[in-house]
């Protein structure tokens, strides 16, 4: 305890009303992509038309199988590139070290908007067609960085003789990583993959300066359709915060299931 | 050992490409006037000095006014939260975090969408109250709406990097501060208060940073001629196509944010207690964004 | 572990390469909420094509777009950006023995000063600007004033403008008995300073197509929109009417086009033709609301039983000889531009 509650009801009430006001909208948003009628305000029944019509509609499913795929790939590339370099980080001297981290942290300190132009620029400077290309890769050099960074703590907790005594008897330097120090910062990838995934899924500044030839993803098809009223905007929305939701509480909870069952055992 | 350094290289090569050249891109173009679709070497400062229009540099001062404004809503209100999240059982608190963190992983643009519906003057609020029997407010395309939009969308960022330093914190600490006869408020405020500010610090990066640069939120909330700095980037961008001032325009943005971050680096005399602060454990880096 | 990356990678790359490579493709850029989406579909069906349909919201911005890169078969631009494109060779002279139908538009619309050969357009909706008004809460006599009531305190935050550069500045030179197409540098700055008083003592909301609904919920009393969109919303909301100043207004044309660099020609002179079909123009006459540049669909639904009976936001006046076609000038564009980004950062 870090120290004695003031008033008993003042946590309750603060955080209480703290998650209700970041839960009312989307409660708000689930119950009217429902709504019999086209109204954001007036109940008119229940009737699930807007998630057939999110189905029926070819822009949306377009929309979400380019977010889903950019996600996945950007999410494999950075997480590998990311890997290696921060290992290769953690052996190189300090200067490198300090500089790369310098020039690799700049899409993170920076606002979104000026890499979103930057990126914008280098592909206009080179003649570059924007589309789903230009997504990736722009998708992948954001992320990148963040899995550096997330991995680069757990390698310094690394005991570095391991690796050298496993080449020291026998392994290739390739199976020294592979065998060895993978498995030590498992964790710190998985994070990174995570948070990679995350951010590529949810983007919408950087994608909406570099798409081009029709490509969408979900976000940018949000900010194109937010100026009539369209519910099928939130049932999209519903769906994904079912999915969310199921997520992150499988992944919380999962853990505490096999401490139970570990327990249990012992 | 050295074997493993060559790794770097790969990423050496793309960095350059997709980090340093669009960087230095956008200096380029910063400096430089576009001549009919060619671009002409003609080095100026004219861009810049076309920014320092009174109009100009009170959309900047906006800008900073409302970020400074959101930023120092989500600390006094995130604080409290923060600090009593960190006060309940474990398990709780990994309740409650798990909630907290839950919309922030929801899409930025739909969550500020989500308000359009209820702020709008025909909107769910506005129903709410003539069912009750009041006057309708019009919320839409104000101040209100904006900051209203950038706290449900950035406070999150500052309770977690509250909670995270508080939870961490060394409760012998506190024990011994009982110890040795200071009362609730004095320990807070000696003790408590001193040691998380590297987890507001924090914060503040992870609010203001954005704060001061989106577009979408007073896009969607403000109206089309609520303009802070981020719009007006993205207008010279998208509608306008001076990609020449829309350049300048960034740097300068740019500079003023990294200015900023100094000052409030500043703020935390140990520096090496707020990088912990950023990168903690798994969570605390990816909160850098939108 | 390393055979499933390369097969997710490998699952990755074909899913995104494969559904483009089997037919032919064609790039429609157009306004928002302009069209009726069931005849994109029924042309795909018809010529087993894909038609990938983008959206813009000025023409300023499909212009840049264009400068960034981008590529397009087949834009709908307005008059004034057409002589632009025209005057900077973007686009290219159509093939009207491709185009039976046409024959069919409208003649008072052939011919005008953006493209007075008739060599590189072809309408597609034409109209005026003008007034949606609330009849419950705006009186006939603040309307007498013409676009000066835009500065009527009484409806100081009622107020929605449409964020467009050139029809800013026309209401602006119009109220003040300028030309919209005046080159007088005096003028061009009066207006701006119309504008800029305008902005800071009404606390106008600037909108584009977010106005349609908008107005049909009734959140505000006035809005400058394009008789299209007013026509919409008044079949939608009874209390709304229309209004044109008598001290002029536009008259708009957006029509067809195909671009310099187009990829496919062909199928883009076989899109604009479709357009122009009798059923497919009354299709989107009818879901749209903006008056149809095909005389036989114009005169059916204006006409006795017809949609848009009785209706007159869809009858540009064409009598008042204030009204003016938006031209393109290459030395006020820039002014305009650099006034316009002052006037929305206030």
């Amino acid at each position: 305890m870090v120290g004695t509650k003031p008033a008993k009801w003042l946590p309750f009430f603060l955080i209480g009303s703290t998650l209700l006001f970041f839960y009312l909208p989307i409660l708000i948003m689930i119950v009217f992509s429902f709504n019999g009628s086209r109204s954001l305000t007036n109940w008119a029944g229940f009737s699930t038309q807007w998630y057939t019509q999110l189905f029926n509609s070819r822009d949306m499913m377009a929309a979400v199988m380019t977010t889903v795929s950019i996600a996945l790939i950007s999410t494999l590339v950075s997480t590998f590139v990311g890997t290696i370099t921060a290992i290769g980080l953690s052996k190189s001297n300090k200067v490198i070290k300090e500089t790369v981290l310098m020039i690799s942290n700049l899409p993170i300190l920076n606002p979104e908007i000026v890499t979103a132009i930057g990126l914008m620029l280098l592909f206009s400077a080179f003649a570059i067609r924007r589309g789903f290309a230009t997504m990736l890769l722009a998708h992948i050099a954001f992320s990148i960085p963040y899995v550096i960074l997330t991995i680069l703590p757990k390698l310094r907790t690394l005991d570095p003789n391991i690796a050298e005594a496993a080449m020291d008897l026998g392994a290739t330097p390739w199976q020294a990583l592979v065998k060895v120090i993978v498995p030590q910062i498992t964790p710190g990838i998985v994070a990174g993959a995570l948070i990679a995934f995350t951010m590529s899924f949810d983007d919408f500044v950087i994608s909406y300066f570099v798409t081009g030839n029709g490509v969408k993803n979900i976000s940018i098809l949000v900010y194109t359709m937010s100026k009539r009223i369209n519910p099928t905007i939130n049932a999209l929305s519903t769906i994904l915060v079912v999915i969310i939701t199921i997520a992150l509480v499988l992944v919380n909870v999962l853990p505490m299931l096999r401490k139970k069952e570990r327990i249990a055992i012992e | 050992m050295k074997a493993f350094r060559s790794l770097v290289k790969p990423y050496l090569f793309w960095m350059a490409v997709f980090i340093v050249i669009p960087m230095l891109l956008i200096v380029l173009y910063a400096f430089t006037q576009q001549g009919n679709d060619v671009m002409t070497f003609t080095f100026t400062i004219d861009n810049f000095v076309k920014f320092f229009d009174p109009i100009f540099l009170k959309v900047l001062g906006k800008s900073l006014q409302i970020a400074f404004v959101t930023t120092l809503v989500s600390i006094i209100l995130g604080y409290p939260v923060a600090y009593f999240v960190a006060n309940t059982k474990e398990k709780t608190q990994t309740l409650l975090i798990l909630l907290i963190t839950i919309p922030m992983w929801i899409n930025m643009l739909v969550r500020t969408y989500s308000w359009i519906s209820i702020l709008s003057d025909n909107g769910f609020l506005n129903a709410i109250l003539k069912a009750m029997g009041l006057s309708p407010v019009s919320l839409m395309y104000t101040d209100f709406a904006v900051s209203l939009g950038m706290v449900y969308n950035f406070m999150p960022f500052m309770i977690l990097s509250i909670y995270t330093v508080l939870a961490k914190m060394d409760k012998a600490l506190i024990a011994a501060s009982y110890d040795l006869g200071a009362n609730r408020l004095q320990t807070f405020l000696r003790i408590v208060l001193p040691l998380s500010v590297p987890g507001i610090i924090a914060g503040i990066t992870l609010v203001f940073l954005p704060a001061v640069s989106t577009f979408v939120i007073p896009k969607f909330l403000g109206g089309g001629n609520y303009m802070l700095i981020g719009n007006l980037i993205e207008n010279q961008f998208i509608t306008v196509g001076e990609w020449n001032f829309g350049s300048a325009i960034s740097l300068i943005m740019a500079m003023v944010i990294m200015g900023s971050m100094l000052l409030t680096r500043r703020l935390d005399r140990n520096v090496e207690e707020s990088d912990k602060g950023v990168n903690n454990g798994n969570g605390g880096v990816m909160y850098g964004r939108h | 572990m390393k055979k499933l990356l390369v097969l997710l990678m490998v699952l990755g790359l074909v899913l995104t390469g494969c559904s483009e490579s089997e037919k032919e493709t064609l790039k429609v850029y157009n306004w928002g909420e302009y069209i009726d989406e069931t005849v994109i579909t029924e042309f795909e069906e018809m010529y087993d094509v894909r038609v990938i349909y983008d959206l813009f919201e000025s023409n300023e911005m499909m212009y840049t777009n264009l400068l960034g890169g981008e590529s397009y078969d087949v834009i709908i631009p307005s008059d004034y950006m057409i002589e632009r494109l025209i005057a900077e060779d973007r686009i290219q002279k159509l093939d009207f023995n491709k185009l039976p139908n046409y024959a069919g538009v409208m003649d008072n619309l052939k011919g005008l000063a953006f493209d007075p050969n008739e060599e590189y357009s072809a309408p597609y909706f034409w109209g005026n600007i003008g007034l949606v008004y609330n009849t419950e809460t705006v009186s006939e006599e603040d309307l007498a004033a013409g676009w000066a009531i835009l500065k009527n305190p009484t409806y100081k935050g009622r107020i929605y403008f449409y964020d467009s550069e050139r029809d800013a500045f026309m209401v602006a030179l119009k109220t003040l008995g300028f030309s919209a197409n005046t080159t007088v540098a005096s003028e061009l700055e009066a207006a701006y300073n119309w504008l800029l008083d305008f902005d800071a003592t009404m606390e106008p909301v600037y909108v584009t197509d977010d106005v349609i609904d908008n107005m049909i919920g009734g959140s505000k009393d006035i809005a400058v929109m394009y008789s299209g969109d007013a026509t919409y919303v008044i079949s939608e909301n009874e209390s709304l009417a229309y209004f044109v100043p008598e001290e002029g207004s536009n008259l708009w044309v957006d029509a067809m086009v195909i671009a310099k660099d187009a990829q496919n020609v062909d199928l883009a002179h076989k899109f604009i033709d479709f357009m122009l079909s009798k059923d497919v123009a009354y299709l989107n006459t009818a879901y749209v609301g903006y008056t149809s540049t095909v005389q036989e669909v114009f005169d059916e639904v204006t006409g006795a039983g017809g949609d848009y009976e009785g209706y007159d936001s869809y009858i540009p006046r064409t009598d008042n000889p204030l009204d003016e076609v938006f031209r393109y000038n290459e030395n006020t564009k820039k002014i305009l531009s650099d006034y316009w980004t002052l006037v929305k950062a206030q």
